[in-house]
C-alpha cells in the first residue's frame, strides 16, 4: 500500500491532542479536544472506502522493528474484524467530547487529556498486529479509565476505581505471562506468525489460554470475575461508561478472536463447554440481576453483562454465524449501550438522580428524550430492525448449529431482556410526571439531539442494512475459522 | 601507569572528596561543594565511558576489571551520585547538615560501589562494599540534632556489621574451600567438587549481599534506615545500594560460582520470593511515605534477582537493567518527595497535589506508574526483561509470583495517586520545587519514558560479566 502510515497517524493524533491540551489550558481544552477526535474520525475516512472488502489479511500494514533483543516489532494493520471496532472507537470518542461538554467542569484539561490518552490505546489496540504492542495499549488503557472513573466519578468513584484497576491489572498481568511464554516457545509474537506457525503443543496451549483468557475474561466481562463492571459503570462520569461499555469491554472479545481463536485451537477446543457454560449464565444470571436494579446506570451495566454473554456465546459456537454475530453484537453493543449511557448522563445532567423511581412520567415533560429512549431500548431488547436484532439473530442460530439447548435458553436471555428494558422504559417515561421533577427543564437541547443523531443513523442503518458491517467481516471470519 | 589510568574513575572521586575534606572549613553553603560532587561524577561517568575496553582490562594483577559490566554499573553509581547531589541541595541549607563532609562521604561510597562493580576478588569486593557501607552509615546520621536519623543510624550500624560479619565469614569459608580469593581461580575450584564447607560460605556471602540490596529476609533494616536518614539519603541507599549489591551479587554468582549455579539458585529463588511477596505486602499498610518506598524497594529486590535465578547472560542483563531503571524511578519518587519538603513524608502530604501543583503531581504519576510496571514506562521494560529471562529459564512459577506481587504492589503505588488526584487538597499549599530538584526529576523522568518506549537501547550495552 501507500508509505503514508494512515494507522500510526490516526493512533498517535489523540496523544498529541492531549500533550497539546497539557501544554495550554483549562478553557481552550474541550476545543482541542473535539477538534483532535473529529480530526481521528475524518482521517480515519480512507480506511474504510479503501478497504479491500475480499480479502482477510491484514491492510494498510505497517511494520518497522522496535525492540530486537526480544524480537518484537512495531506492527499495525487492520483486517475486516479490527476494522469495525477502529471506526467504532474514533465515533464514539467524538461523542464523549461532545457528551462531556458541559457536564465536565472540575479539570477539564486532565479530562480530555485522559480521554485522548484513552483514545491513542483503544485504535491502538485495535490496529496492532503484534501482541506485544497489544498488551502495551491494553495496560495503557487501564490509566486513563482509572484517572476518568476515580477523578471524575460519582460517590463511590475511589473505590469503584480501585475496584476496576485491581480486577483489569490481575488479569492483564497473567496475560503478561502468555505473552512471555508465548515469547519463549515460539520466538515471535506476531499475529499472522503465530497464526500459521507451527501448532504449540495443547498442553502448553492449556496454560496458555488460562492466562490470556483470564485477562479476556476479566474485560469482557464474564461470570465471574465480572464483579467491577457494576461498580464501574456506574460510578464513571458518561464519557466514561460510554467508552467502558462501548469499547473497554469490546477489547475483551476482541481478543479472544485474535488470540485465543487462531492461537489457541486446541485449548479452545478443550475449554470450550465451561466457555459456552458461562457464557449462558452470563446470559441469564445478567438478565435476572438486571431486573432487580433500582439505579438506571447500574441497570444498563448490568445488562451489559447479558449481552457480552451473547458475544461469548457467539464466539465459542465457532462456527460463522456465530463469530459474525458476535462481532456484530459487539459493534451493536457499543453503539446502543452508549447511547443509554448518554440518554442517562443527559437526564442526570438535570435531575442530579440515578435513582429510577425518582422518575416516571418523562414522556410529558420529554416528548423528543423519550422517543429517543424508546428507540434505544427497543433496539437494546432486539427489536427487528434495529441493529441488535441481527447480531442475537445470528448468535443464536449459531448457537442452535452448536447445541439446540444452548439456543434455548439464550433466547429466554433475549426474553428477559426485552422484559427489564421495556419495564424500565415504563418506569422512567410512561405513567404520571414524577413531582420531583416538576419545574425542571428535562427536554434535550440541540447540542445533544447532534450527540446522540450519529448513534441513531447507526442503530436504523445496522439494523437495515447489517451489511455495511458483515461485508467487511466476511472474508477475515471466513480466515479466521478456516485456520483453524 | 595503566592501573591507575584504569582505576581513574575512582581517582577522580576519592580526588573530589579530598579536597572537600580539606576544605570543610570553608564550604558553608551546600551549593559549591554539589558543585565540586557533581563536576567528580560526570568526569568520573565521561572517563569510565569514553577510554576504550581493552580485551582484558584488569589492573593490579588481577583484582580489579574494567569491562564493559563494570562501566555499565559505573554509570548507574555515578548518575545516582549526581542525581542524589542535585536532590540534596536545599536539605543541607535548610538541615544545616556540613556540606562539604556529605559530599565527601557520598564521593567515598560511590567510590565504594566501583570497586564493588568492578572487582574480581572477594576481598576487594568486600572492600568496596564496606567503603560503602560505612559512608552510608554516617550518611544515614548525619542530621544530628534528629533523634530519628540518630536511631535509624545506629539500627542500620548494628544489623548492618553483622550482615559484614557474615559476609566477611562467608568469605573466609569460601577461602577456607577453595583456597582462592579471586573469581577465577573460585570458580576452577568449584568446578572440580562441592564441600559443605563451600556451600556454607556461599550462603553466608549471599546473605550478606542480600543485606546490601536489602531483599528478604535481610530486609528489616530497610523501612526504618529510610524512614530516619533524610530523604536524599535514603534515596542515595535505595538506587545505589541495590546497585552495588547486584553489581557484586551477579559477578560473583557468574564468574565466581558460576560452574555451579545450583549452589546459589535455590538460595536467591527463595530470597526472590520473600522479598516480593513481603515487600509487596508490607508496602500495603505503610503511612509513611519513605517506608512504603523502603518496602518496594524490597519488593524491587525481588523481582531484580528473577533475571539473576535465570542465570544466563541474557538474565544478567536483565538484572543490570533492572537496577539501572530501578535508579532513575526510585530516585524520582524520592525526589518528588524531597521537593515537596516535610509535608510530604507522610502519604497524607500527597493529597490533593494534582490540583496544587499539577508538575509535581504528574512527575509522581510518572514515577508510580513506572514502579508498577505499566507500559510504555521503563519499569515496565525492566519486568518484562527479567520476567522473560526467567520464562526462558523454566522458572515460570516465578514469573507467575512476581505478577501477582505486582498487582499488589499497584494497590499500594496507585494508593498514592489517588490520594494526588482523587482526593481534595488539606492545608498549606505546597512549596515550590527548586531548580536542581527540578532538574534531577528531569532526567529522571526522560531515563523513565525512553527506556519504556526504546528498551532496545540497552542492546550490546548491558552485557553480563
Amino acid at each position: 500500500m501507500s508509505a503514508y502510515p494512515i494507522l500510526s497517524v490516526i493512533t498517535f493524533l489523540p496523544l498529541a491532542g492531549a500533550a497539546v491540551i497539557l501544554l495550554t489550558g483549562q478553557r481552550p481544552a474541550r476545543w482541542i479536544a473535539l477538534v483532535t477526535t473529529v480530526a481521528t474520525l475524518g482521517l480515519s475516512m480512507p480506511l474504510y472506502q479503501a478497504f479491500d472488502k475480499s480479502s482477510g489479511a491484514m491492510q494498510f500494514a505497517e511494520s518497522r522493528p522496535w525492540i530486537p533483543a526480544w524480537s518484537v516489532v512495531y506492527g499495525m494493520g487492520v483486517d475486516g474484524i479490527s476494522l469495525p471496532f477502529i471506526f467504532l472507537s474514533v465515533v464514539l470518542c467524538v461523542l464523549c467530547v461532545a457528551a462531556s461538554w458541559t457536564a465536565i467542569q472540575e479539570r477539564p484539561r486532565e479530562f480530555y487529556s485522559a480521554l485522548l490518552v484513552a483514545e491513542t490505546a483503544m485504535i491502538g489496540l485495535f490496529a496492532a498486529t503484534n501482541l506485544f504492542l497489544f498488551y502495551v495499549f491494553w495496560e495503557i488503557m487501564i490509566v486513563p479509565m482509572f484517572l476518568l472513573i476515580g477523578v471524575w466519578g460519582g460517590a463511590a468513584r475511589i473505590f469503584a476505581a480501585f475496584k476496576f484497576l485491581l480486577f483489569t491489572l490481575a488479569g492483564s498481568l497473567l496475560m503478561l505471562v502468555g505473552l512471555v511464554g508465548l515469547l519463549h516457545t515460539t520466538g515471535t509474537l506476531d499475529f499472522q506468525a503465530l497464526t500459521t506457525g507451527t501448532k504449540l503443543n495443547p498442553q502448553l496451549q492449556a496454560w496458555l489460554f488460562i492466562a490470556f483468557t483470564a485477562a479476556f475474561a476479566v474485560k469482557v466481562p464474564m461470570f465471574p470475575v465480572h464483579t467491577w463492571l457494576p461498580d464501574a459503570h456506574t460510578e464513571a462520569p458518561t464519557a466514561g461508561s460510554v467508552i467502558l461499555a462501548g469499547i473497554l469491554l469490546k477489547m475483551g472479545g476482541y481478543g479472544l478472536l485474535r488470540v485465543a481463536l487462531p492461537i489457541l485451537p486446541d485449548a479452545v477446543q478443550l475449554f470450550l463447554k465451561p466457555m459456552l457454560a458461562l457464557s449462558i449464565i452470563a446470559i441469564v444470571y445478567g438478565a435476572y440481576v438486571t431486573l432487580a436494579q433500582t439505579d438506571v446506570k447500574r441497570l444498563i451495566a448490568y445488562s451489559s453483562i447479558s449481552h457480552m454473554g451473547f458475544v461469548t456465546l457467539g464466539i465459542f459456537t465457532l462456527n460463522r454465524a456465530g463469530v459474525e454475530g458476535a462481532i456484530l453484537q459487539m459493534i451493536n453493543h457499543g453503539i446502543i449501550t452508549g447511547a443509554l449511557f448518554l440518554c442517562v448522563g443527559m437526564i442526570y445532567e438535570r435531575t442530579h438522580t440515578r435513582e429510577i423511581a425518582d422518575y416516571g412520567g418523562l414522556s410529558k415533560a420529554a416528548p423528543v428524550y423519550s422517543t429517543l429512549l424508546a428507540l434505544f431500548c427497543l433496539a437494546a431488547a432486539g427489536f427487528p430492525g434495529l441493529n441488535a436484532f441481527v447480531g442475537e439473530f445470528l448468535i443464536i442460530g449459531g448457537a442452535f448449529r452448536t447445541w439446540a439447548w444452548l439456543g434455548a435458553l439464550a433466547v429466554f436471555g433475549v426474553l428477559l431482556g426485552t422484559t427489564y428494558l421495556l419495564w424500565l422504559y415504563y418506569r422512567v417515561v410512561l405513567g404520571e410526571l414524577n413531582p420531583g421533577l416538576r419545574g425542571l427543564r428535562l427536554e434535550l437541547n440541540a447540542r445533544e439531539v447532534i450527540t446522540l443523531a450519529p448513534l441513531i443513523f447507526l442503530v436504523l442503518l445496522l439494523g437495515l442494512y447489517p451489511e455495511s458491517v458483515l461485508g467487511y467481516l466476511r472474508a477475515s471470519v471466513a480466515n479466521l475459522l478456516e485456520g483453524r | 601507569m595503566t592501573d591507575l589510568i584504569l582505576l581513574a574513575p575512582e581517582l577522580i572521586l576519592v580526588g573530589a572528596a579530598l579536597t572537600l575534606i580539606l576544605t570543610a572549613r570553608h564550604v558553608r553553603r551546600a551549593q559549591p561543594a554539589a558543585v565540586v560532587a557533581l563536576v567528580a561524577a560526570v568526569g568520573a561517568a565521561g572517563f569510565g565511558v569514553t577510554v576504550p575496553l581493552q580485551e582484558f582490562a584488569v589492573a593490579f594483577e588481577g583484582i580489579i576489571v574494567r569491562d564493559g559490566y563494570a562501566r555499565f554499573f559505573n554509570v548507574v553509581f555515578t548518575a545516582n551520585l549526581a542525581l542524589v547531589t542535585l536532590l540534596s541541595v536545599r536539605h543541607l541549607n535548610a538541615e544545616r547538615v556540613r556540606p562539604a563532609e556529605y559530599h565527601a562521604l557520598l564521593l567515598l561510597a560511590t567510590t565504594g560501589m566501583m570497586l564493588a562493580g568492578s572487582a574480581v576478588d572477594v576481598l576487594i569486593l568486600y572492600l568496596g562494599l564496606e567503603l560503602m557501607t560505612l559512608c552510608s552509615y554516617f550518611l544515614v546520621g548525619i542530621t544530628r540534632d534528629n533523634p530519628m536519623s540518630n536511631e535509624a543510624a545506629i539500627k542500620y550500624f548494628l544489623l548492618g556489621s553483622f550482615a559484614s560479619a557474615v559476609l566477611l565469614y562467608g568469605i573466609a569459608l569460601v577461602y577456607g574451600a577453595t583456597g582462592a580469593t579471586d573469581f577465577a581461580a573460585i570458580s576452577a575450584a568449584v568446578s572440580l567438587g562441592q564441600s559443605p564447607l563451600l556451600l556454607a560460605g556461599v550462603a553466608l556471602v549471599i546473605g550478606g549481599l542480600g543485606f546490601k540490596i536489602a531483599a528478604a529476609p535481610f530486609h528489616a533494616w530497610a523501612p526504618d534506615a529510610y524512614q530516619g536518614a533524610s530523604p536524599p539519603v535514603a534515596a542515595f541507599l535505595a538506587a545505589g545500594s541495590k546497585a552495588a549489591g547486584l553489581a557484586a551479587l551477579v559477578r560473583l554468582c557468574l564468574s565466581g560460582f558460576g560452574p555451579e549455579p545450583g549452589m546459589w539458585r535455590g538460595i536467591l529463588v527463595a530470597l526472590a520470593v520473600l522479598s516480593m511477596t513481603i515487600g509487596s505486602l508490607l508496602a500495603v499498610s505503610q503511612s509513611d511515605m519513605k517506608r512504603l518506598l523502603a518496602y518496594s524497594s524490597i519488593a524491587h529486590a525481588g523481582y531484580a534477582l528473577l533475571g539473576l535465578i535465570a542465570g544466563t547472560p541474557e538474565g544478567a542483563s536483565a538484572t543490570m537493567i533492572y537496577a539501572f531503571i530501578y535508579a532513575f524511578m526510585t530516585l524520582g519518587a524520592f525526589g518528588v518527595l524531597i521537593g515537596l519538603g516535610e509535608r510530604a513524608e507522610q502519604l497524607t502530604g500527597f493529597q490533593g497535589l494534582a490540583k496544587t501543583d499539577p508538575r509535581a503531581s504528574g512527575f509522581m504519576f510518572l514515577f508510580l506508574l513506572s514502579l508498577t510496571g505499566i507500559p510504555p514506562t521503563a519499569g515496565f521494560a525492566a519486568k518484562f526483561a527479567v520476567i522473560l529471562a526467567a520464562v526462558r529459564a523454566g522458572y515460570v512459577a516465578l514469573a507467575v509470583v512476581a505478577v501477582l506481587c505486582s498487582v499488589v504492589s499497584a494497590y499500594f503505588y496507585m494508593r498514592v495517586a489517588v490520594l494526588m488526584y482523587m482526593r481534595d487538597p488539606e492545608g498549606e499549599p505546597p512549596q515550590r520545587f527548586p531548580i536542581a530538584v527540578l532538574a534531577a526529576l528531569a532526567v529522571a523522568a526522560l531515563v523513565t519514558v525512553a527506556g519504556g518506549i526504546f528498551p532496545g537501547g540497552f542492546d550490546g550495552w548491558a552485557a553480563g560479566p
